[in-house]
C-alpha cells in the first residue's frame, strides 16, 4: 500500500467512525456544555456523570456490560447540540443520549432523538414543552419542570400569608415558562394574592436598578423570581442598599439555594430569601446521600460540593436500571422499561410517569439563613416539596 | 471569461457531484449527514462570496438571510401546513426581499460603514426571532419542522440537498460569470472608475447583495428541514462570522474557494469538538493564519504551490 493510499484509507476509516470507537457494551452519548458560559454547570454535571459510570462499572456493569461515555460539548447552542447528538448516534453509535442544559438545547436534542429513534434522557432542561407539546416516545426527563417549580413557589407564598406580589423574570423561555407556572400555582394555592407587577429583565442583564425601584414603589410584600446564577448575584448586590430585602420576602426558583450561589456570595447573600435546590451537600435526610456526597467531595477535592452533579448522576442511574430491566439497548425496549420505572437516588426515590415521561423530581425549598461558624448561608429548615400538582 | 466553465473545472465538478451521488452506497449515516451539512454550508459561503469576492464589500450580517430562509420555510411548512413546493420558494423570495430592503440602505455606504450596517440589520433579524415567541418559538427555537414525507428520511433528503445545492451553485456560477459578474469585479477593483465608465455601482452592489441573500435563504431553508428546527443563533453575528471565515479560508478571489473553505472548516470543527473544547481557540489560530500567511485562502495557496511546481519542472 502506498503512503497516499494508506492515508486515504485511514481518513476514510476515521470518517466512518471505525477508529477510536471502543468496543462498548452500553454506549452513552453525553451532551453538556463544557466550554463558555455554560461550563459552570456542564463541568460539575460531567463529574456526576463520570461518578455514576465508574460506580456502575466498578460493580460489574449492567449484566456484565460496561457503560462507555462519548461526550460532546453543546456550547449551550441548540444547533451545535443537535449536530453533536447526530454525530454521537451516527458515528459513535451510542445507544442513548443524556444531558442538556437550557430549554432550547434540550428541545433540539429531543428532536434528534425523535428523528433517529434513540432514547434521550434530559437531566437538567426544565421547559414544560418537552414532556407536553413536544413529547415523543423516546424522550424522558429526570429533572423538574417550570410548572412544578412555579407550583412550589405559590405554595410558599400561601404558607407565608403574603398578599401583594411582584414578579421579576428573565425575558427568555425559562422566565416566561416559570412565570406561567407561578400563575397556575397561585390560582391553586393563593387565589387571593394580588399580582401587582410583572417585570422582565434581559438575559445576561447586569443592571437591575430600574426594576428594583419599581418593586419598591409598588408596596409588594413578596417578590417571586427566577433570576439564576449571576443574575441573582447582581440583583441582590444592587437591591441591598435600597433595603429591598427588608421590605419583601424574595421567593426564587433557579436554584439560588444551591451551594454554588450561597458559597459564591458568602456574607453578601441577602436576608429573607427562600429558594430551591436539587441537592444540598450538608443535608443527609436520605441515608444514601452521605456516601454520595463523600464520594463526590473526594472526586471534586472540596468538602462543599456543587448541586449539578446529582442530576447527571441520576440520569446515568436511570439508563443503567432501564438497560438491566430491558436486557437490551433497543430504543423501544429501553423506553418501555423507563415508563413507570422507579429507582432510589441520593436525594430520594424517583419514578418516571409512564404517560408524560416526566420523573417526579421535586426540590428542596427553604429560607436561606446564617449559620454559626461559616461565612455562607444555609437552608434551614429544609423542606422537600414533591413534584405533584393537585 | 465567459459563461462556459473551463473543461478541467467542469470535470472536477462532475466528479464531485458523481462521487456525492454514490455516497449513500457506503451506507454510512455519518458520512451522509456530514456531506449534507457541508453542502449547505458550501452554498451559504458561496453566496456570501458574491458580496465579498465579487462586489468587494464585507458583510458581517449574512446569517440574517440564512435564518430568514430557515424560519420562513419552517413556519410555512409546520404552522401553516403549506406544501414544500410553495413554502420553499416563498422562503427564498422572502430572503431575497429582506436582502433587497437591507441593500437599499447599506449600499449608500461603503467599507466599514457598510459592514457595520449589515451587522446591525442582522441583529435586528435576530432580535425579531428572539422576541416574536408566538411565531418563531423565541430562544426555545422553532422545533419539530414538518418535513414532507418524500424527504423525511436520510438518503432522500441527501439527494434533495444535492440537487438543490448543485442547481444553486450552477446558477451562482452563471450569474457570477455573466456580464453582471464582470461588472461587479470592475466595481470591486475600482468603484470610482467603474462609476465613470457608466456602471451604476450602487445598483450593482445592491443586486449582488440580493443574489447573495437569495442563495443564503436557499441554504437556510434546507438546513431548517435537515435539523427539523431553526434557532435564533442562526441569525446571530457569530454565525455570520463563521461563514465569513469559511469564505476567507477557502479564498475569496476564487469562485469555488468558499465551498472548499466551508468543507475544511466544518470538518475541522467536527474533529476538534471530538477531542477538545477549545474550538474557538483553534478558530482564532485559523483566522490568524489566513490573515498573516494565506490572504488568498487555500485556493490561493494551491495556486502558488502549483506555480512553483511548474517553475521547478520548467527549470
Amino acid at each position: 500500500m502506498t503512503s497516499t493510499t494508506r492515508i486515504t484509507a485511514a481518513a476514510a476509516a476515521l470518517l466512518a467512525g471505525s477508529i477510536g470507537a471502543a468496543q462498548a457494551d452500553i454506549k452513552i452519548g453525553v451532551l453538556y456544555p463544557t466550554s463558555g458560559t455554560g461550563a459552570v454547570y456542564g463541568v460539575p454535571a460531567m463529574q456526576g456523570h463520570d461518578m455514576a459510570v465508574d460506580e456502575i462499572n466498578g460493580g460489574g456493569g449492567v449484566g456484565g456490560e460496561m457503560l462507555v461515555t462519548f461526550a460532546r460539548d453543546t456550547k449551550l447552542k441548540p444547533a451545535a447540540a443537535a449536530a453533536a447528538a447526530k454525530e454521537l448516534i451516527t458515528k459513535d453509535n451510542v445507544d442513548v443520549l443524556v444531558g442538556g442544559l437550557s430549554s432550547a438545547v434540550g428541545l433540539a436534542i429531543s428532536e434528534v432523538a425523535r428523528q433517529e429513534g434513540v432514547i434521550y434522557i434530559a437531566t437538567i432542561p426544565k421547559t414544560i414543552q418537552m414532556t407536553t407539546t413536544k413529547l415523543h416516545k423516546h424522550v424522558f426527563r429526570t429533572s423538574s419542570h417550570t410548572d412544578f417549580e412555579g407550583d412550589a413557589m405559590a405554595q410558599i407564598v400561601a404558607q407565608l400569608g403574603k398578599t401583594k406580589l411582584c414578579d421579576i423574570q428573565l425575558d427568555y423561555a425559562y422566565g416566561h415558562d416559570l412565570a406561567a407556572g407561578i400563575e397556575k400555582g397561585l390560582k391553586r394555592h393563593a387565589p387571593n394574592v394580588e399580582k401587582v407587577i410583572d417585570l422582565r429583565s434581559k438575559l445576561g442583564a447586569t443592571d437591575y436598578n430600574a426594576q428594583i425601584t419599581q418593586i419598591l414603589g409598588t408596596g409588594c410584600d413578596v417578590v417571586t423570581s427566577g433570576l439564576w446564577g449571576s443574575h441573582f448575584v447582581n440583583f441582590a448586590q444592587q437591591a441591598q442598599p435600597f433595603g429591598l430585602f427588608d421590605q419583601v420576602v424574595y421567593i426564587s426558583g433557579g436554584e439560588i439555594a444551591s451551594h454554588e450561589i450561597a458559597g459564591r456570595m458568602g456574607k453578601d447573600y441577602p436576608d429573607n430569601v427562600w429558594s430551591n435546590t436539587y441537592e444540598l451537600w450538608y443535608d443527609h435526610t436520605v441515608p444514601a446521600h452521605e456516601k454520595f456526597q463523600a464520594d463526590l467531595a473526594a472526586r471534586a477535592g472540596t468538602k462543599e460540593t456543587a448541586m449539578w452533579p446529582v442530576l447527571a448522576y441520576i440520569g446515568v442511574k436511570f439508563i443503567a436500571a432501564a438497560a438491566e430491566k430491558a436486557g437490551s439497548t433497543d430504543a423501544d425496549e429501553l423506553a418501555a422499561a423507563l415508563e413507570g420505572m422507579s429507582i432510589d437516588t441520593p436525594v430520594g426515590p424517583r419514578t418516571i410517569d409512564p404517560e408524560t415521561h416526566q420523573a417526579d423530581t421535586g426540590q428542596f425549598w427553604g429560607p436561606m439563613v446564617r449559620k454559626e461558624g461559616v461565612d455562607y448561608r444555609v437552608m434551614n429548615p429544609v423542606t422537600y416539596i414533591p413534584a405533584k400538582i393537585d | 471569461m465567459g459563461l462556459h466553465m473551463p473543461r478541467g473545472t467542469l470535470v472536477v465538478c462532475l466528479l464531485i457531484v458523481g462521487a456525492l451521488a454514490l455516497l449513500p452506497l457506503l451506507e454510512s449515516r455519518y458520512l451522509i449527514d456530514l456531506a449534507t451539512e457541508i453542502m449547505v454550508y458550501a452554498l451559504f459561503a458561496l453566496s456570501l462570496n458574491v458580496i465579498i469576492g465579487f462586489s468587494g464589500n464585507v458583510s458581517f450580517g449574512h446569517a440574517a438571510y440564512f435564518a430568514i430562509g430557515g424560519y420562513v420555510n419552517a413556519i410555512l411548512l409546520t404552522t401553516y401546513g403549506w406544501p414544500l413546493w410553495l413554502s420553499f420558494p416563498a422562503a427564498v423570495v422572502l430572503s431575497a426581499l429582506a436582502a433587497a430592503f437591507v441593500a437599499y440602505f447599506c449600499t449608500r455606504l461603503t467599507d466599514i460603514y457598510f459592514a457595520m450596517l449589515t451587522l446591525a440589520f442582522s441583529m435586528l433579524v435576530w432580535a425579531i426571532a428572539f422576541k416574536w415567541r408566538s411565531v418563531t418559538g423565541g430562544d426555545d427555537g422553532f422545533v419539530g419542522v414538518a418535513v414532507p414525507a418524500f424527504i423525511d428520511s436520510r438518503v432522500p433528503f441527501f439527494y434533495f440537498t444535492l440537487v438543490i445545492v448543485t442547481g444553486s451553485i450552477a446558477l451562482l456560477w452563471t450569474i457570477c460569470h455573466s456580464a453582471f459578474g464582470q461588472a461587479l469585479v470592475a466595481v470591486r477593483e475600482n468603484l470610482t472608475r467603474a462609476g465613470f465608465i457608466g456602471v451604476n455601482t450602487r445598483m450593482m452592489r445592491g443586486l449582488a447583495f440580493v443574489v447573495a441573500g437569495t442563495f443564503a435563504g436557499v441554504a437556510g431553508a434546507i438546513f431548517a428541514m435537515y435539523n427539523r428546527g431553526v434557532y435564533t443563533e442562526s441569525a446571530f453575528w457569530t454565525e455570520s462570522a463563521q461563514v465569513l471565515i469559511m469564505t476567507l479560508l477557502g479564498g475569496m478571489y476564487s469562485f469555488f474557494g468558499p465551498a472548499i473553505g466551508a468543507a475544511v472548516l466544518y470538518i475541522l470543527e467536527r474533529f476538534a469538538n471530538e477531542y477538545t473544547q477549545y474550538w474557538p481557540t483553534v478558530l482564532g489560530v485559523i483566522l490568524l493564519v489566513i490573515v498573516l500567511v494565506l490572504p488568498e485562502g487555500l485556493v490561493g495557496l494551491a495556486r502558488r504551490l502549483g506555480a512553483r511546481l511548474v517553475r521547478r519542472s520548467g527549470a
